[in-house]
């Protein structure tokens, strides 16, 4: 290509993009310049920047937020894990090996993508009450990964089958099995591959709030539950919350995955246009 | 060749199903755990649900038998109807915005000049991921506040008379739940079209310039043809999200005021949570999975007649 000029087509092309694209960002800089405000500040100006700052409201959000910030970090990160462990393992299956019924039962993983959220939301809700961890981790956990497990397998699938054989028969030849060829040749040849279904996978369970809502005490409560919490009911309720306060615990919530992308954006970016998810 | 128990080859085809059987244990061992999960949190819970809208369950004691009891109930609720409606709605708007926004955005940014460029404003259309869908509800939530941002705005652009409890009002709380989240360009699909319109080669913009079709006329008559996969899985995501979807009106409105905001989805979560209704709520979740998979049947026939 090359061309850089900037004709007034182009002008006013990145114009559009560039105000679209802040009103896009918009609630992140609400967030923020109010996170700082006290409640006068709050009711005078919803927009401007704040003179006189007032961070005391971080160490109010921190209070109350920390706990589920913490449990969440802890699900997310055991359940994308598990996810991909869990998944490389059946990948490898369909994509390596051959034995009977290898069909029926990708099939079978498949057709998982049919069955809609909220038809399983309530069984599995009084199921995981009825087990003995119904105020755990695992609670959560659990059912994320499963509910991860088509996705993964789709996309690690065709990975694994990309993998040259040669390089394969090789290895099997130096006497490798199974597990030994899924550890030291298929994962780290598909490691980016592995990180895309990773961060896909992430924000999902990050943002996850129904389940959480009903099977997890107040112990390990996830983040998004304790947002609507501590929000108090909702916009609809007469009392008005600490604004500051609540913006600030807004803010803290989006810090992890920030920090996040900052790292692995394009990975997110190639798993989303490479293909592996149009199905 | 045999080097592997289990590892694929060509002469596997050849053998007994026994001595594969045999041959291939450590397939089946790799896939235990997943199909342990998959059937113990999900085809299980479905497989409940199922039943049990046939049922008078409460969710703890024996379910009875109850035939079609429930489901003739659903049918003649009237506010069931209602949600229905107001589902109709929210599918045919949340469709529109899922589709419009992130194509105007894609096709700007394919046609900037430059791949840095490019690149730059891609990311930054998906960097607003980054805010987590539940902060975004309750942020939009205090805009729509009597002393929200909304009014406070109207106000001061000399509107104030359209100053509005728009949550609270009956007429606007189902629409500002369908609009919120201005300006809707959700990053999957602005990456999903974009993607798609890199893949379209470049002889056939080459071809569209020479016969005279640039700016919206190539649009219309190049991108959007050939843009038709991606639009069309972005059409069947969006109508089949938003026929679950009562994240918004259960934080929010809790389906108020009235049942302006109620949608059958969130009528089944309440029957079953605020009620202890789990037989009839079940019903309810059949009816709309019903929905679901006929709308996936329709789009996949749809897509494939017009190949």
């Amino acid at each position: 290509m090359g061309r850089t000029g900037f004709t007034a087509g182009e002008v006013v092309r990145q114009a559009i993009l560039i105000a679209l694209g802040l009103l896009a960002l918009f609630p992140l800089y609400f967030t923020t310049v109010n996170s700082f405000k006290d409640r006068v500040q709050y009711a005078e100006n919803l927009l401007n920047v704040p003179t006189r700052l007032h961070p005391e409201n971080y160490a109010l959000a921190w209070a109350q937020v920390q706990g589920p910030l913490v449990n969440s970090v802890v699900v997310t990160v055991t359940s994308v894990l598990a996810t991909l462990i869990l998944a490389s393992l059946s990948a490898y299956a369909f994509a390596l090996m051959d034995f009977p019924g290898r069909h029926l039962l990708f099939a079978l993983t498949f057709a998982l993508l049919l069955v809609p959220d909220f038809l399983t939301l309530i069984p599995l809700y009084v199921q995981i009450r009825n087990l003995t961890l119904p105020s755990n981790y695992l609670a959560i956990i659990l059912p994320t990964v499963a509910v991860g497990q088509p996705f993964a397998i789709l996309v690690l699938r065709a990975a694994f089958e990309a993998i040259p054989r040669d390089m394969l028969e090789a290895a099997r030849l130096d006497g490798a099995g199974h597990l030994q060829l899924l550890r030291r040749i298929v994962l780290p040849i598909s490691l980016p591959v592995l990180i895309s279904v990773a961060i896909i996978r992430l924000v999902p369970v990050w943002n996850e709030y129904l389940l959480p809502s009903l099977v997890l005490d107040e112990a390990h409560r996830t983040l998004p539950v304790a947002l609507v919490n501590f929000q108090g009911g909702g916009a609809a309720t007469a009392v008005t919350p600490n604004y500051g306060a609540l913006m600030a615990s807004y803010v803290l919530a989006a810090v992890p995955l920030l920090v996040l992308f900052a790292f692995l954006m394009r990975y997110y970016i190639q798993g989303v246009t490479s293909g592996g998810v149009k199905g | 060749m045999t080097a592997l128990p289990g590892f694929r080859s060509g002469s596997a085809a050849s053998r007994s199903v026994l001595t594969r059987l045999r041959r291939n244990w450590p397939a089946y061992l790799f896939l235990l755990p997943t199909l342990l999960l998959v059937g113990y949190f999900a085809y299980y819970p479905a497989y409940i649900a199922v039943t049990r809208a046939f049922t008078d369950w409460d969710g703890l004691n024996t379910p009875n038998f109850t035939g079609l009891d429930n489901f003739r109930r659903a049918v003649t609720d009237p506010v069931m109807g209602e949600a229905t409606k107001n589902m109709g709605i929210w599918v045919v708007l949340g469709t529109l915005l899922a589709l419009v926004m992130p194509l105007i955005v894609a096709e700007l940014v394919f046609h900037l000049r430059g791949r840095r460029r490019q690149y730059a404003y891609r990311t930054l259309f998906v960097i607003p991921i980054v805010i987590p869908s539940l902060v975004l509800l309750l942020v939009w939530g205090d805009f729509y506040r009597s002393d929200g941002l909304l009014n406070q705005l109207l106000g001061a652009v000399g509107l104030g008379g359209l100053r509005h409890e728009w949550l609270g009002d009956p007429h606007t709380a189902l629409y500002a739940l369908i609009f919120l989240g201005f300006p809707y360009i959700d990053a999957f699909n602005f990456l999903l079209l974009y993607a798609g319109l890199q893949a379209i080669p470049e002889d056939v913009f080459d071809a569209a310039k020479i016969d005279g079709a640039t700016g919206l006329r190539r649009v219309l008559r190049v991108d959007l043809p050939l843009l038709r996969p991606q639009l069309g899985l972005i059409a069947m995501l969006a109508i089949i999200g938003n026929v679950q979807y009562y994240i918004s009106p259960l934080v929010l409105t809790s389906g108020g005021p009235g049942y302006a905001t109620t949608v059958p989805a969130l009528l089944m979560f309440q029957t079953a949570r605020r009620d202890g209704d789990f037989g009839y709520a079940m019903a309810i979740a059949f009816l709309l999975m019903l929905l679901v998979v006929v709308l996936t049947l329709l789009s996949r026939l749809i897509s494939r007649g017009n190949r």
